[in-house]
């Protein structure tokens, strides 16, 4: 695995099971789409962008992306999900060329 | 006829209107490179031919001038009780003029409570960002917004 650094966030900071909280997944990554050229080489700098991205919480897959190189670089992927016990909320991505990265997130609802 | 029959019939024929007409501009866009799949092809890819609607249901939010079209802010959020028996499947995000029109596919479930997604895409120049629906019972929505873009994000 990777060293690239990565956040889950979740608002509210506090909350009860059923209630449903924004997530966020943001990671330093390029994003780089393939067809820009380096300004210092001219040489076109090869495509590295995240293709997938999954988020499973207390082992179920809740959310699944397939994401192309549009997306901006540092990617930020935000959502919601429904409070339904204590456990983990696990964030995992692939990029095209085969990196793989995970990022996990303890979820300790209050009452 | 009765009032209530005709605000039926009325109901159904404004649905058969709300539906990708010529008049979004997107619709008659053409490939601007030998490699570009026009975005109505992207969409007729996701919705298998089937014609999505526009709908209220959807509110895609972008800004109308980007300063920096690196990284544009783009959410979507679809009115929908994401229950197992009614949610949105899956939230597509297109921009009309990117030599790659997709940005990003979303599989939702009810697990997900809020039907929404947010990030930030690249767009190359002026164009529209569309966001499309796709809903457990088999429909599509569509949504689509113009973004001025000053500063083109493709590098």
């Amino acid at each position: 695995m990777d060293k690239r650094k990565s956040l889950i966030k979740i608002k509210p900071k506090k909350f009860k099971n059923g209630e449903v909280v924004k997530v966020s997944f943001m990671v330093m990554h390029p994003m780089a789409t393939g067809m820009s050229k380096d300004k210092k080489t001219k040489k076109i700098i090869p495509a590295k962008y995240i293709n997938s991205v999954k988020f499973v919480y207390n082992g179920q897959e809740i959310t699944n992306m397939t994401v192309w190189a549009t997306l901006s670089t540092n990617p930020v992927f935000t959502t919601y999900m429904k409070i339904n016990g204590k456990g983990k909320l696990t964030v995992t991505y692939t990029d095209n060329t085969g990196e793989v990265h995970e990022k996990t997130k303890k979820i300790k609802p209050k009452g | 006829m009765k009032r209530r029959d005709f605000f039926k019939k009325l109901g159904v024929a404004a649905a058969v209107a709300a539906t990708v007409t010529p008049t979004m501009s997107f619709a008659k866009s053409k490939p601007v490179s030998k490699n570009h799949i026009t975005i109505a092809a992207s969409i007729d890819a996701v919705t298998g031919g089937k014609k999505p609607k526009t709908s209220s249901k959807v509110k895609l939010k972008v800004p109308e001038i980007a300063e920096n079209g690196a990284v544009v802010p783009v959410t979507v959020t679809v009115d929908s009780p994401m229950t197992d028996s009614d949610y949105v499947k899956a939230i597509h995000i297109f921009a009309s003029k990117n030599s790659n029109a997709r940005a990003i596919d979303v599989n939702l479930t009810p697990a997900n409570g809020k039907a929404m997604f947010s990030t930030r895409i690249k767009l190359g120049g002026t164009q529209e960002v569309v966001a499309l629906v796709a809903l457990s019972n088999g429909e599509f929505l569509i949504a689509s917004q113009s973004v001025k873009v000053t500063i083109g994000g493709c590098g």
